[in-house]
């Protein structure tokens, strides 16, 4: 009962979440646009699947300035991962900065082995000038049609979300460096298992930003002596009008 | 502003710090001998020894007891109650999930005491010392082969935890056990056909929270699917770190998402029955594309003090069913 209490409080408490994307001053709304478009390309390495390449692309749109919606999708080359995700979200603004409500809605297939993932995501972030704090809860299923023992699948347990964000420089500067340190990427929710790197961005012409980031995916956590898992780079642009 | 320039450049060297193959993110404060080089040094043992793996043989049926996450210290009494356990209820062999001692020498010490003394009665119950040769043990149900003393393999199959790696265990867990990553098939013998059944056994290194591209490979090239000169019933696979999480507020790490799905399509592929998982100290009872995964409890005198059902222990029964059970321990720590 006593977990059972905790994990609806966790849930309440989150009601809905965060944006997956982790971009240092992606939650930023400068109240002068209602429509953002970003796309990226990424590469690295995996302990499963070697080398790996993609694309991902996102749009989002402000309906008013408190809510917004919005859908991406990703192929991931090598890893035979192919992803898409509807979200919803609200703001709330506040003295020091703004509390961002999401929800997310994934699917994931990973081809290589025939899984296919559904994932409810439900997040809140408190972003300010220079730090951004995500927590949240994901309901996450799995798996394999057609498969020749039959399954109807299985249903993790609620997995926490968390993340941590820092900037070096106050994030409505048109540059920034950033660190962060999480259990979840765009597309992805583990339980325990950290990731952690740099994300940047910087200003181009024309209501363009470009925008990146350096992540370390260890497996493990630290008290299980953390391995090389992953490494990868994403780089991308978003466009606002 | 230079403050700014010191936390970049801070960022930047850890980040190549963890693009060198030797050094992980934890590593570089902890040192440890990282899963690649734990799987080569295991399978080069064992395929210099493989042959030595191949003694389980049953008669019509057998069964084996399964424990896991012991963290044996200065109180050994839970390990020392599950080899007697075993040995007074005749389980073929004894199967051990990792984390099996807290690392310090003087744990391995008592660790390695308790096995000694525990092959020491495995000896005396199965085998009889030659009348005229001392040196020479016949078994009791072959009276006719005899081996040495040394060559005598005292049936306790580990794998390797995370707790076995802090503080350098490597060096103290591969001293005692050798191999990581290995396994072997136990033979069966039908009496009523005459016909010789197998089943097969697989230990994987997992307790880096990965495979690691080495075993990853060694697994793909086939390294762990027995001998074609047999046809497995069953495959029973042990894995220090659990596939499934027991519940919500368990927060031990799992594999990340694409080794899940390895693993997964990996155990239909060798057609498993069960799989054994430790590492998060708390039960746990699946069934997923009909394999059984079985998540044991810590049988550590700290983390379970007082008397439980800690054990496991599966009978595959004569027409090749399988059974499993809870089994009973006993020993109440000491109190410190």
């Amino acid at each position: 009962m006593k977990k059972l209490l905790l994990s609806l409080l966790m849930a309440t408490a989150c009601v809905v979440i965060a944006n997956a994307q982790a971009y240092c001053g992606d939650h930023a709304f400068d109240g002068t646009h209602r429509n953002e478009v970003h796309g990226y390309v990424m590469a690295g390495t995996n302990v499963v699947t070697d080398g790996f390449g993609g694309i991902a692309a996102g749009y989002r749109r402000h309906l008013t300035k408190r809510w917004d919606v919005g859908g991406d999708f990703q192929l991931q080359f090598g890893k035979q991962l192919y992803s898409f995700d509807v979200m919803a979200g609200y703001r709330l603004p506040l003295k020091y900065g703004s509390i961002f409500f999401d929800g997310f809605f994934h699917y994931n297939r990973y081809n290589r082995w025939g899984f296919n993932e559904t994932i409810v995501n439900l997040s809140a972030i408190w972003e300010s000038p220079y730090v951004d704090i995500r927590l949240g809860e994901s309901y996450i299923h799995y798996q394999r049609s057609g498969h020749e023992r039959g399954s109807n699948g299985y249903s993790e347990p609620l997995t926490l979300t968390f993340g941590v964000g820092v900037n070096i420089r106050h994030r409505n500067n048109p540059w920034n460096i950033g660190l962060f340190f999480r259990n979840y990427d765009e597309f992805y929710y583990e339980n325990w298992n950290i990731n952690w790197g740099v994300r940047f961005y910087a200003p181009l012409p024309r209501r363009m930003k470009l925008f990146g980031e350096f992540n370390v995916r260890p497996a493990g956590s630290i008290s299980q002596l953390a391995s090389k898992y992953e490494g990868s780079v994403k780089l991308g642009v978003k466009y606002n009008w | 502003m230079r403050t700014h320039y010191y936390i970049i450049a801070a960022a930047l060297a850890a980040l190549v710090f963890t693009s060198c193959e030797k050094v992980s993110p934890i590593g570089v404060l902890v040192s440890g001998t990282a899963v690649e080089d734990r799987v080569k040094m295991s399978h080069l043992y064992y395929q210099e020894y493989k042959s030595e793996l191949e003694v389980a043989f049953a008669d019509d049926e057998y069964s084996f007891i399964v424990g896991g996450d012991s963290h044996v210290t200065t109180d050994p009494g839970r390990m020392d109650e599950m080899l007697a356990i075993g040995l007074e209820n005749d389980d073929l062999f004894y199967a051990h999930l990792g984390d099996i001692a807290d690392t310090k020498a003087e744990y391995y010490i008592v660790l390695d005491s308790l096995l000694k003394e525990a092959k020491k009665r495995f000896v005396n119950k199965n085998y009889v010392v030659d009348k005229d040769d001392p040196d020479r043990y016949h078994p009791k149900d072959n009276p006719q082969s005899w081996s040495l003393y040394s060559d005598i393999v005292f049936p306790f199959f580990p794998v390797v935890g995370n707790h076995d790696l802090t503080h350098n265990g490597w060096a103290l867990w591969s001293n005692i056990f050798h191999s990581s990553f290995y396994e072997f098939p136990v033979l069966v013998y039908n009496s009523e056909n005459g016909d010789i059944e197998a089943d097969r056994f697989i230990f994987l290194d997992t307790a880096s929270g990965t495979l690691g591209k080495k075993q990853i490979d060694l697994i793909e090239e086939g390294s762990l699917d027995g001998s074609d000169k047999y046809r497995y019933r069953h495959t029973f696979v042990f894995s220090h770190t659990n596939i499934f999480r027991p519940s919500s507020m368990q927060f031990a790490s799992t594999f990340p998402r694409e080794e899940t799905f390895f693993l997964l399509d990996q155990f239909a592929e060798w057609n498993t029955s069960m799989v054994f998982c430790g590492h998060v100290h708390a039960w746990d009872e699946c069934e997923f594309e009909g394999v059984t995964y079985l998540t044991l409890d810590s049988m550590s005198e700290r983390n379970s003090p007082e008397p439980g059902d800690y054990l496991v222990r599966v009978h595959v029964k004569k027409d090749g069913s399988l059974s499993w059970e809870k089994v009973h321990m006993n020993y109440t720590a000491k109190k410190k």
